[in-house]
């Protein structure tokens, strides 16, 4: 049984660990979109919000390749850090998985990718982390 | 827009340091009192008299810091307030004591804040946040994609960057209470070992300890407390204010109109000075490319050109608009709680003509621009 990392941002559609959609707020009465939970909308304040799915695929709005990672990093060192800016508005930090560092470009398509992770050495620590994937 | 309404002017009238570096033989305390006994010895006020305090710091654990370590110079029975606003802690103290004394509640108020920073990468959220599964929270690597992002969009080479770093380890060489006084070269800076692309080791701020303290008077109180008029420096600003949403949740943009922007427009406005009038800033470098986005967000530069003003010297001490002038968060180091009023104690220091060789000839406006997690930007502009 797989774990979402945070099941307000990233929902699993099924039990393969694989398959989930990235979660976000529309405002109903500006139309700005947020990634992750929300009462009240950033922009305007307004409390009448709807939950929504956001995009699968944005464009590479900045990266970086992390070469010293932050207390308690689960993951290989090094790796790329990207902030992806979706369709929606909304821009998501998360690790760019299977890419060649050469081949890395601002503005480039990339695709939601889910990946299990573990914390190293701690029981029942393992969730569904979203990255991202050139494509 | 903030509604302010500024009532009596306020000096600073006192200023004071611990250096900053590593020292493990002293406590927060230690390092928080001996910065304010040497503001207040330097304002000439005995410590007697402060009616308010406020206590700037991020990392202690525990409760009411600034009351056990002003208990050191004796307990008067006056309001301390303690003050966590991330990196801005210490300047967002100094806004306080500010706002305290031209409101007309104090005729004096005591900033200070220290730090006692860990070593290695520093992250905002809690252990057992999603953050760490992520990635994504490492404040040198937000730095890192500001960076690349600037770069893509302005032009600027690596080498105008490690610049930045190369003038505050120069500036640094002039100032005994620097973290890091040692010079080196954009050659050195580039070959250090990188942080997070195309971030190198020597372009990101030292992690540190350290305290800073000022003491404020208002201007119509100077002769009743005894104040020496000739050192009092005008605070002409402060400004203090948080994110502002921008559409996109994580922004590392090259340019945004939400980061420090808006304070220091509120603070020019308040001062009823413009950029072009400023002849010195202390601004948040705790990476090279912060010294460059804090320079064009405060309009000393057109957006995208700090990079080239940096390459042609204009930033350095001897340039036309002198930038971290005592080695900023780059050399001084940075020690969060105490940051924001050592930028305040430099320029204090440069208003006075105090400096010694790092004098600017003839500063009479300085700018204080201090960043902090939550899109927290403090600008304070004092003048002679």
């Amino acid at each position: 049984m797989f774990v979402s990392v945070d099941e307000k941002c990233l929902r699993l559609t099924d039990d393969s660990g694989e398959r989930g959609v990235l979660l976000g707020m529309r405002c109903r009465q500006c139309g700005v979109h947020v990634f992750g939970p929300a009462t009240f909308c950033q922009s305007c304040t307004s409390s009448d919000l709807e939950s929504v799915e956001l995009a699968q695929q944005g464009t590479l709005f900045s990266y970086t390749i992390v070469r010293v990672p932050p207390p308690g990093w689960p993951g290989q060192v090094p790796y790329v850090l990207g902030e992806v800016e979706l369709p929606e508005g909304p821009h998501v930090l998360a690790e760019v998985i299977d890419c060649d560092h050469d081949a890395l470009r601002v503005g480039m398509s990339v695709t939601l990718a889910l990946q299990p992770v573990e914390m190293e050495g701690v029981a029942n620590s393992e969730r569904v982390v979203y990255k991202w994937r050139p494509g | 827009m903030a509604q302010f309404r500024p009532g009596r002017d306020v000096m600073v009238v006192g200023v004071g340091l611990h250096a900053f570096g590593r020292f493990p033989e002293q406590n927060l305390s230690d390092l928080a009192r001996d910065a304010v006994v040497d503001a207040l010895r330097d304002s000439g006020v005995p410590w007697s008299a402060i009616p308010v305090a406020y206590f700037g710091h991020v990392y202690y654990q525990g409760m009411s810091i600034g009351e056990t370590t002003l208990a050191q110079l004796g307990l008067t029975g006056v309001p301390i307030i303690n003050v966590e606003n991330a990196c801005s802690s210490g300047s967002t103290a100094f806004w306080q004591a500010y706002w305290g004394i031209t409101s007309g509640v104090f005729d004096l108020a005591l900033a200070f804040g220290a730090e006692k920073v860990p070593s290695g990468p520093v992250t905002v959220t809690a252990e057992n946040s999603p953050a760490r599964y992520i990635g994504g929270d490492h404040m040198m690597a937000g730095y890192a994609l500001r960076m690349k992002r600037y770069m893509e969009e302005t032009g600027a080479p690596a080498s105008a960057l490690a610049q930045v770093s190369v003038k505050a380890r120069h500036a640094a060489s002039m100032n005994p209470y620097a973290h890091r006084k040692e010079t080196y070269s954009v050659e050195d800076v580039l070959n250090s070992r990188l942080i997070a692309d195309p971030l190198t080791l020597y372009q990101c701020c030292p992690t540190s300890e350290g305290g800073a303290a000022a003491v404020l008077c208002a201007a119509d109180a100077l002769d009743t407390y005894g104040v020496d008029r000739s050192r009092a420096i005008r605070v002409a600003a402060a400004a203090l204010t948080s994110g502002n949403y921008n559409g996109r949740g994580s922004d590392h943009s090259a340019f945004s109109p939400y980061r420090t922007e808006p304070a220091a427009l509120q603070a020019y406005e308040m001062a009823g000075i413009g950029p072009e009038d400023v002849d010195i800033a202390q601004v948040h470098d705790a990476a090279t490319i912060g010294e460059l986005q804090q320079i064009e967000a405060l309009h000393l530069t057109p957006f995208g050109e700090a990079w080239r003003a940096t390459e042609e010297g204009r930033t350095a001490l001897g340039g036309d608009i002198p930038v971290n002038t005592d080695g900023g968060l780059l050399a001084m180091g940075h020690p969060f709680g105490a940051s924001g009023i050592r930028m305040v104690h430099e320029t204090v220091t440069q208003l006075r003509g105090e400096a010694g060789p790092r004098q600017v000839e003839n500063a009479r406006v300085g700018v204080a621009q201090c960043s902090g997690a939550g899109d927290v930007t403090t600008v304070h502009i004092l003048t002679r």
